[in-house]
């Protein structure tokens, strides 16, 4: 078989922040590959990194030193304008679901689409299918402050859907709503994975989740210090 | 993304805060209002006044003052100018002589007390040959009662305009064509001062002019009298302007007339045409104009500040929703479209509504002017009683204050709107 580039790949990754006047190494030389059809769970306590970690996978952030290579290019490389095509391959979904107030279910699956300058006949279309798809056919007029956490994040679901990303990356996809709906979640998004093939890396601190996943890392102060195929 | 859902994204935004958005609008609506109010008025009133000159003060004739040298209102009408040199009233004889002339008439005016039954006032009393002034104001100096004898030999006879019988011009006319009227006039440089009175019936009444700033014109308070009458009431052979009519309104004929009669006084002088003074109104104007456009730019440049203020708020307030969107893969240039799409949003609202509330307010105060004129006419200066002013808006101020809105809109919407742009997504996103 002939190898295939890792849609993620971190070699030496490294970041440091400026907390003030005061360096924080964040990533001290982190080693990753995430190949296509994978289900990755980065599991952490609170300040061990995963977060940036995250945001590098994303595109949000550039590395201080080491390689983000997603789909074989390195993202330190990229202007302010490649990364945001970047962006668009990939599905963000984050804690606190990060809807647009205003916006229905649906107007918030479309926005995503209209970013990405799909027509507006085509947008409706896709919009209801995506919602249809995560569950939400019934509520898709509905705003976000007339649904329960849980639905929100199936809207932000498919919302990630919605541009055919390369991968959906979940920042604490579960970490706001109740442990019944969280694991209805985290069915959806092994649905998603298993009969779909979409690739998925979620960040959670929370072992249990983490181990519905077919792959799990540990992160502790900034270095992967465990691996485990579950 | 596409410009349509710019705008669609920059409108839902805007709805949001209604309240915001409708103060931040009301700024704009006051600037632009105001100058387009300002330069209506400003325009009308030229307006006004240009027809009011045209009217009194027909293109093919020229006035000449004594004088030389100093052109315009001030020195020229003054009479006399530093020189001693004096206009005589035989002085047409020299100026129909000359080329491009039709004819001219001598004017010889002082301010009198004019009494009529119990009503004393000040009128001004002009001297005029009739004939010829009726050749060169044929349009206006046309009697309403009695006739005008035109070759008037006769010593007695009195034209008066509509305003001296009728005062206020609201119909009760204090006088009608053979009542008895005074001319008093007092000689306040004779030594003790003398009074002479003209006990004089009316011969005839001039129809109503309306208002004219005409140099020289007929107008509706005067009273008009033989030239050879005035000289001898003021013992006077010094003419205070003569009018001269040209055979054609052309420049060049205009030009060589001015030049002519210049050179036939030696410099000694004024020679203003109609087209001239119009010149000066307009030049006047356009100060005018640019002072008050000026002062309300002024308010709108506050509004400006204003949006800003108020974008700047919703950039703050909007942090992490700009981080969702660059997250999803919005480029910076259309974050900073989405919020200079929200200014020009509220600069094309406050705009439109300003242009028609200006409009409004026009109008209410050339109303409110109009109705003034009653009361001003009170006063004996004819020349700005009862001034209709009709406010005029040109397409130049309608879409120059439109774009003016917008573009202060846009110009303050700037830098929250780069700001906006610049912003990191991991910092957006992180931003409570």
């Amino acid at each position: 078989m002939i190898s295939m580039t890792p849609i993620v790949e971190a070699v030496n990754l490294k970041k440091t922040y400026m907390l003030g006047k005061v360096p924080v190494e964040a990533l001290r030389g982190v080693n990753l590959k995430v190949e296509s059809g994978d289900f990755l769970a980065i599991l952490g306590p609170s300040g061990s990194g995963k977060s940036t970690m995250l945001n590098l996978i994303g595109a949000l952030d550039k590395p201080t030193e080491g390689k983000m290579m997603i789909e074989g290019v390195d993202i330190s490389t990229l202007n302010d304008n490649q990364l945001t095509d970047l962006r668009r391959r990939v599905g963000f979904v984050f804690q606190f679901f990060n809807l647009i107030p205003r916006f229905s279910a649906k107007e918030n699956v479309e926005l995503s689409l209209s970013i990405a300058d799909m027509s507006s006949s085509d947008r409706k279309k896709r919009a209801e299918s995506l919602l249809e798809t995560v569950g939400l056919k019934e509520r898709m007029n509905h705003k976000p402050a007339e649904l329960s956490g849980g639905e929100q994040q199936r809207v932000a679901i498919a919302r990630a859907l919605a541009n055919n990303p390369r991968f959906l990356l979940m920042d604490e996809p579960t970490g706001n709503i109740d442990s019944k709906t969280a694991n209805e979640i985290l069915r959806l998004i092994k649905g998603l994975n298993e009969e779909k093939g979409v690739t998925a890396i979620m960040v959670t601190h929370d072992q249990r989740l983490a181990t519905q996943s077919k792959k799990t890392v540990l992160m502790l102060d900034g270095l992967i210090v465990q691996e485990k195929v579950n | 993304m596409k410009a349509r859902d710019i705008l669609s994204y920059s409108f839902s935004a805007i709805r949001l805060r209604k309240l915001r958005a409708g103060l931040t609008t009301l700024g704009v609506v006051i600037g632009i209002a105001a100058i387009v109010a300002l330069l209506s008025i400003s325009q009308g009133l030229q307006a006004t006044i240009t027809s009011q000159l045209e009217r009194g003060f027909a293109t093919d004739t020229l006035i000449v003052t004594a004088g030389g040298g100093s052109f315009g209102m001030g020195g020229g009408l003054g009479g006399g100018g530093d020189s001693g040199f004096k206009l005589l009233v035989s002085d047409t004889q020299i100026i129909n002589n000359l080329p491009n002339v039709d004819t001219s008439v001598a004017i010889v005016e002082k301010l009198v007390n004019v009494t009529i039954g119990s009503t004393n006032r000040v009128s001004t009393v002009v001297g005029v040959n009739f004939t010829e002034y009726y050749a060169i104001y044929s349009d206006t100096f046309k009697a309403d009662t009695g006739t005008i004898p035109l070759n008037p030999e006769n010593d007695s006879i009195v034209i008066v305009g509509r305003r001296v019988i009728d005062p206020r011009l609201n119909g009760t006319v204090i006088a009608n064509v053979n009542d008895p009227i005074d001319i008093i006039w007092i000689n306040a440089t004779a030594r003790p001062p003398t009074t002479i009175t003209l006990h004089r019936n009316i011969t005839a009444i001039l129809k109503q002019i309306g208002s004219s700033f005409g140099v020289g014109g007929p107008s509706d308070s005067n009273v008009y009298i033989p030239i050879t009458q005035a000289q001898t009431l003021f013992n006077t052979n010094e003419s205070d302007m003569i009018i001269v009519k040209l055979k054609s309104s052309d420049q060049t004929v205009i030009d060589n007339a001015t030049k002519a009669i210049k050179g036939a006084f030696s410099g000694e002088v004024s020679v203003i045409s109609a087209t001239a003074i119009l010149g000066i109104i307009s030049s006047v104007f356009s100060i005018i104009e640019l002072f008050l456009g000026g002062i309300a730019a002024i308010s709108l440049i506050v509004a400006g500040v204003g949006i800003m203020n108020i974008m700047i708020v919703s950039l703050m307030e909007r942090t992490r929703e700009i981080g969702i969107l660059k997250a999803l893969g919005t480029k910076s240039r259309t974050v900073l479209l989405i919020f200079l799409c929200e200014a020009v949003i509220i600069g094309l609202m406050g705009g439109t509504i300003g242009v028609g509330l200006g409009w409004v307010l026009a109008n209410i105060v050339a109303v409110v002017f109009r109705g003034g004129g009653g009361f001003m006419g009170n006063q004996a200066n004819a020349g700005t009683s009862g001034m209709a002013i009709t406010p005029i808006l040109t397409l130049p101020v309608f879409f120059g204050a439109l774009a003016f809105g917008v573009g202060v809109s846009v110009i303050f919407a700037l830098y929250p709107a780069w700001r906006a742009s610049k912003l990191k997504p991991v910092d957006a996103l992180r931003y409570e």
